[in-house]
């Protein structure tokens, strides 16, 4: 047992009084804010948030802000051109010796998944391509929150958003952004979740001893936006790993790692059935084959990932 | 002109609300404008939604500063400065509450003059985050205190703005505002309309005139860190983690790293505390702590206890 108490001792380790200022205007429960504050408790005040339009665009409204540092604001699309523009900038000042080594900040992207999956995928290649040394942060509420949760290149297959309705929800596919991202070969890429709170914070910690183009991917659970109560917020992330819907992994060295495989897995229906996005699956009568369908999908990836 | 606000918490079904009201008018030949006010309407938060209806075209713009009726979806909103229920209410104004408190409590408590109708739920939830019928009482009661809506262009309005959803839900959506436009049969055309506010009469507020200056000096720089704690988030709270320090176990992180809102801190003992200003109420707090140690209370009675907020 010596490997859980280890753990139990990082539990410990966690930190218990938080950075990110209260009084944000985020939904009561929201996945994304929980995941960012357990960042940014890692990542320290010495950052500057670059932040595309979306929920999260709401955290800092003049004069209102929950960070301790700069945050800037930037169109939808282009917030790792941001990030080039505040790194670029901290060079600069550290060449002329108006900033010293030990102020040097950590520039950090902040978006949600229409601008990471989406629009802001072009920037995010440039910048990579460029070796940009920078963090970004997706979190992922597989849709246009904002603006009421409309379908992005994030939405599941079949969940129902503001523009898929009908029995069978969405038409398409959540894009793999983990896969493009890591086609860039940048030094780091990971997926995490606001409710496994030592992997998030143990690849933080990574993140944070690199340079060049660092990328994670939140799952953020979305009590509006994906239909249930704030309360269960943590569960159905949990559920998201456990049924092996949302894969805990990391990218470094050139490797794919799984940082937490689910044993035994459990049926991805627990998840559906918990949130009111999916809830056309199970009335007014099962839909057995998108059932399956969505099983087998996660049967799939599972399959392909080497213990 | 007509100038209808209503006021309710996000998740109450106010802005669906304005929509049903904007519908009905619109559906009797008047010209209409309904929209909510656009801002983080989150759940629980306060928001507002407005309707101005007229038999000429508006040209009036924006928020409703003086409405002939104003309408409460949730009454722990009249306490709260920031959900400004009261703003530009005059003698001529009617105000309807959602409440089970009488009128003449309503009277004596804001001193008012104005004429006071209550609405009451058929039933008081525990969280009064959940008033999914909300929306419909409110647009049922205001079609009938305006006078000008028929019941049948109110029906066919919200059916046509609640098509969306199962057959089932629209029923009790047309039940629960039927009901209420029903209960306010006495009162039937009790709110007059307002007088046209031309723009010739417009005073300009003291506008503090700001020269033109370089951005280094006049952009909206904030010059202190997590500035956010002013804002108190706590009056979107519905109901109220309570811990109970002797079943708690000072696990250390629990309660704390999940609370989205950094609204938990844990002590060098490992004792946590709530930050009541900032806590939203999501209660995952309750459904993470494992020895079950905190327990929910409704807002609104935790309030009685503690003597009325106001
Ligand atoms: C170019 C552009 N198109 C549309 C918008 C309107 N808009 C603001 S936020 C938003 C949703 C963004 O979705 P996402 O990135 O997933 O963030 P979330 O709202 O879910 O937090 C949209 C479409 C915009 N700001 N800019
Ligand atoms: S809409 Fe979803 S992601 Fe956006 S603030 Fe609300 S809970 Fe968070
Ligand atoms: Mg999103």
């Amino acid at each position: 047992m010596s490997a859980r108490e280890a753990m139990i001792k990082r539990m410990k380790d966690l930190p218990s009084t938080h950075l990110l200022g209260t009084g944000t205007p985020m939904c009561a429960g929201c996945g994304g804010l929980e995941a960012l504050h357990e960042v940014y408790d890692v990542l320290g005040e010495n950052s500057v948030f670059v932040n595309a339009a979306g929920c999260m665009t709401l955290l800092s409204v003049y004069p209102f802000t929950p960070f301790r540092g700069s945050w800037l604001y930037t169109a939808m699309a282009s917030a790792p051109a941001g990030a080039q523009g505040v790194r670029d900038a901290l060079d600069i000042l550290l060449e002329k010796k108006r900033v010293t080594k030990a102020e040097d900040l950590e520039v950090a992207v902040l978006t949600g998944d229409g601008a990471a999956y989406g629009m802001g995928l072009s920037a995010t290649s440039g910048a990579i391509e460029r070796n940009l040394d920078f963090l970004y942060l997706c979190y992922d509420n597989e849709g246009y929150g904002n603006t009421g949760q409309q379908y992005s290149g994030a939405t599941p297959h079949a969940a129902k958003t503001a523009t898929s309705g009908g029995p069978r929800g969405f038409a398409g596919y959540k894009k793999d952004l983990f896969a493009i991202w890591v086609a860039h070969k940048p030094a780091y890429v990971a997926t995490v979740v606001g409710a496994e709170p030592l992997d998030l914070a143990r690849k933080i910690e990574k993140a944070k001893q690199l340079t060049g183009p660092r990328l994670i991917i939140a799952l953020a659970p979305c009590p509006p936006g994906w239909g249930y109560d704030p309360k269960d917020s943590v569960d159905i992330g949990r559920l998201a790993v456990r049924t092996g819907v949302w894969p805990l992994k990391e990218y470094v060295d050139g490797k794919v790692v799984h940082t937490k495989i689910p044993h035994p897995r459990r049926p991805v229906e627990e998840y559906l059935s918990k949130q009111g996005r999916f809830a056309h699956l199970f009335a007014p009568k099962r839909n057995e084959a998108l059932l399956a369908q969505l099983q087998a999908k996660v049967d799939a990836y599972w399959a392909q990932v080497s213990e | 002109m007509y100038r209808i606000r209503f006021h309710g918490r996000g998740g109450q079904g106010m802005k669906t609300a304005s929509r049903m009201l904007g519908s009905a008018f619109f559906a009797e030949g008047f010209e209409v404008q309904d929209a909510p006010r656009y801002g983080a309407e989150r759940r629980g938060a306060p928001i507002f939604a407005y309707v101005r209806a007229d038999r000429a075209p508006i040209n009036e713009r924006g928020i409703i500063r003086q409405p002939d009726l104003v309408i409460v979806a949730d009454d722990s909103l009249v306490a709260v400065p920031a959900a400004g229920v009261l703003g530009g209410m005059t003698s001529d104004t009617v105000l309807l509450i959602n409440s089970h408190e009488s009128p003449d409590t309503w009277r004596h408590r804001l001193n008012a003059q104005s004429t006071i109708l209550v609405l009451p739920e058929p039933f008081e939830p525990e969280d009064h985050a959940e008033l999914p019928y909300a929306g419909a009482a409110c647009a049922g009661a205001a079609a009938q205190l305006l006078g000008v809506i028929p019941w049948a262009s109110m029906e066919q309005a919200l059916r046509h703005e609640l098509a969306e959803l199962a057959p089932a839900v629209i029923e009790t959506n047309v039940t629960r505002a039927r009901t209420a436009f029903e209960r306010m049969e006495p009162h039937r055309g009790c709110v007059r309309e307002g007088r046209a506010v031309s723009a010739a009469d417009y005073v300009p507020p003291n506008w503090v005139e700001v020269p033109f200056e370089a951005a280094r000096i006049s952009a909206p720089a904030i010059h202190a860190p997590a500035t956010s704690v002013e804002v108190k988030t706590g009056l979107w709270r519905t109901l109220r983690p309570v811990i109970d320090y002797d079943r708690c176990s000072r696990c250390w992180w629990v309660c704390s790293s999940f609370c989205p809102d950094s609204a938990i801190n844990v002590d060098a003992a490992g004792r946590p505390e709530i930050d009541y200003d900032h806590c939203k109420g999501c209660m995952i707090c309750v459904a993470q702590c494992p020895p079950h140690a905190i327990e929910t209370i409704p807002e609104h009675d935790a309030q009685a206890a503690e003597g009325g907020k106001e």
